[in-house]
């Protein structure tokens, strides 16, 4: 049962560095990014490739996240000063990623188990005794998320994170204040793709390999998840939004997991997904129906 | 009063519907109770789990015949050696569908439940297995992966590289192209179609271009992203090569009719890597039984889970001698003759094709 639990921690709060993305463009942008299909493997083969090339770990982290962000500011280009509609450029970045991750990584599927990854070499180490890998593992994971969400929240109080805020709400806003709209799209999503290749740098280290089918339906988690975790939340105000989207990807993976458990088998986890996010979305049609009657 | 008449003629189609589906359903009956009959035995196997004196996981990566006999075979080789389901041993088989988040978490579900043994069925399925392994020390034993080495899991001299063993369904591609050679003694161009994201397929490509030559022909590959790309790839495939040979590829041999269908058209001759394919419509194959392959990776399970042997200390095994199968109905269709010799090499000859 703790293993499960470990299990679910591990790959929730993964999940969740993507999910925390998706959170700026889905709920803060508007803007329905499918881009992050491709940057997840674009990050994990990034990662794979460096890692048998005897690179630090940790800096294929940053390595991954500005690769990522560089994905995003295409899509965002594509978009804002090519005029393709918000779907469809990241339909087109999502396709081209497909390519472009083949190409960086030679093949579609590179193993490194026998290499050094974040989770083997770590200053975690020394504080723990032998044999508690999966503990040093969670502990590295939950210091990663929690120091990527401080992160975002520092940022979103700046100037241009209340900018990135308002181009979500109120356009109008952004263009009365004098400022380029399309710039700040550009900066969303570019942030957005580097977390989404960063969560693929840290999978792809967690499981020891790339492999190009690995960012299959990456949005629909990550759309799902922050679905789940703003609705879940959303009476409780005291609850940061990042907060709990990074609750809703735990919670996400806790009901896949808990498909698998009790016996339904690989083959109705879609279809589970999909009632569970139709269940999800229903309940927050009614609750925003009765907010706007009492307005 | 007009809304009230659209939702009553609603309801009544809906009630329509409704009975014809019914009606549709009733003559899937049998079998759809079948299935929740198997499905049912599935949930208790899974909550006896203390009772038997083994549990093994399989996770089996994608759903497709080849592997589908790789498994069954596994059980086989398992019950060969005294290791039987119900008696005692405990199976939970799992299908990732072809996507690697779910091979992780079906692993991960394994590793919790202690299992005494993977068996990993598919190239990611069993990365995923041994990374999620490792460090509970539970024996993982794959089958079905080309190349172990490139997967990282076994080292060059085939030794593992760690609590992991199990065997490889390299292709037979000499004896391949030795037998095209013989049933086609004029041909030139093979054509070979695989899909980008499938690795064992590359390897498998990158040999036959490596082996062609020396049986003087030469091949035309052709790459697909999806299975949604086949048709097109096909008809240009068709019309460049004077025949085609298809590998294990997941995608490709999924989609085998379609392929089967243009080539016969064009009367251009499909070879198969496995006796699957040579049932639905290929012309011949010298390649490999998967039930076969399951069974000794089922042979070299029961030696680790009796303690006879450890899977660190296990090589990888491969099946070198391909077996010939062909099918009559297809080489008539063709106006090929197989020649006598490879007729009394054959494992099998097929009469007719099989509907599938």
């Amino acid at each position: 049962m703790l293993n499960i639990l470990n299990s679910i921690l591990v790959e929730g709060l993964i999940y969740a560095i993507m999910v925390l993305g998706v959170y700026i463009t889905y709920k803060i942008l508007d803007f329905p990014d499918l881009s992050v299909d491709g940057t997840f493997p674009l990050g994990a083969a990034i990662t794979a490739i460096l890692i048998i090339n005897d690179v630090n770990p940790y800096l294929t982290l940053l390595v991954s996240f500005l690769i990522g962000a560089f994905a995003g500011m295409i899509t965002g280009i594509i978009h804002v000063k090519l005029k393709v509609r918000d779907l469809l450029a990241g339909i087109i970045m999502m396709t081209a990623l497909y390519t472009v991750n083949l190409r960086i990584a030679g093949k579609a599927n590179v193993a490194f188990f026998s290499k050094d990854t974040i989770f083997t070499k770590n200053f975690l180490t020394s504080f723990f005794a032998e044999g508690s890998e999966k503990v040093i593992r969670l502990v590295l994971i939950i210091i990663i998320i929690l120091l990527l969400k401080l992160m975002l929240d520092a940022y979103l109080r700046t100037r241009s994170g209340y900018l990135l805020r308002a181009v979500g709400d109120n356009k109008t806003l952004v263009t009365t204040l004098g400022k380029d709209m399309g710039f700040v799209k550009i900066v969303g999503l570019s942030l957005a793709n580097g977390l989404a290749a960063l969560a693929g740098s840290v999978y792809a280290q967690k499981q020891g390999f790339f492999d190009i089918t690995m960012g299959t339906g990456m949005v629909v988690i990550g759309l799902a998840s922050v679905i789940i975790g703003i609705n879940v939340f959303q009476s409780f105000h005291f609850v940061k939004a990042t907060t709990a989207v990074i609750i809703g990807s735990i919670l996400y993976k806790g009901c896949v997991a808990l498909a698998i458990g009790i016996g339904l088998g690989a083959n109705d986890l879609k279809l589970v997904t999909a009632v569970l996010f139709l269940v999800i979305l229903v309940f927050t049609q009614e609750k925003r129906r009765k907010v706007n009657k009492n307005a | 009063m007009k809304k009230f008449k659209n939702v009553t003629s609603l309801l009544v189609a809906t009630t329509l519907i409704m009975t014809m589906a019914t009606g549709c359903a009733g003559k899937n009956n049998a079998s759809s109770t079948e299935q929740t009959k198997n499905s049912q035995e599935n949930v208790q196997e899974t909550q006896k789990e203390n009772s038997g004196s083994y549990t093994i996981g399989i996770g089996q990566f994608a759903q497709h015949g080849s592997l589908d006999n790789c498994r069954e075979g596994f059980i086989e080789g398992l019950k060969e050696a005294g290791i039987e389901e119900g008696k005692n041993l405990t199976l939970i088989y799992d299908n990732a569908n072809a996507d690697t988040g779910t091979a992780a978490q079906i692993t991960d579900n394994y590793v919790s439940k202690k299992v005494d043994l993977i068996c990993a069925i598919a190239t990611p399925m069993a990365q995923s297995a041994f990374g999620a392994a490792r460090d509970e020390d539970i024996p993982v034993v794959y089958t079905a992966i080309t190349d172990p080495v490139a997967a990282e899991l076994a080292q060059e001299d085939k030794t593992p590289k760690g609590n992991v063993t199990g065997t490889s369904d390299k292709l037979p591609v000499e004896q391949q192209l030795q037998m095209i050679r013989e049933l086609l003694p004029s041909a030139k161009k093979i054509g070979i179609m695989y899909t980008t994201s499938e690795v064992n397929s590359a390897v498998s490509v990158e040999e036959y271009k490596e082996k062609a030559s020396e049986y003087g022909f030469e091949i035309i590959d052709s790459a697909i992203a999806t299975a949604a790309d086949i048709p097109l790839a096909a008809d240009d495939l068709i019309s460049k090569v004077d025949c085609i040979n298809n590998l294990t590829d997941n995608t490709v041999v999924s989609a085998l009719p379609i392929i089967l269908e243009k080539a016969n058209e064009n009367n251009i001759p499909v070879f198969g890597s496995e006796i699957e394919q040579v049932k639905i419509g290929c012309l011949a194959t010298v390649g490999l039984d998967y039930y076969e392959l399951g069974k000794q990776t089922g042979a070299m399970a029961a030696k680790i889970l009796k303690g006879d042997a450890k899977a660190s200390e296990m090589p990888y095994e491969v099946i070198e001698e391909g077996s010939f199968y062909a099918n009559a109905q297809v080489a008539e269709a063709l106006k090929i003759e197989i020649p006598q010799d490879l007729v009394d090499k054959a494992v099998e000859i097929f009469k007719t094709i099989e509907e599938n």
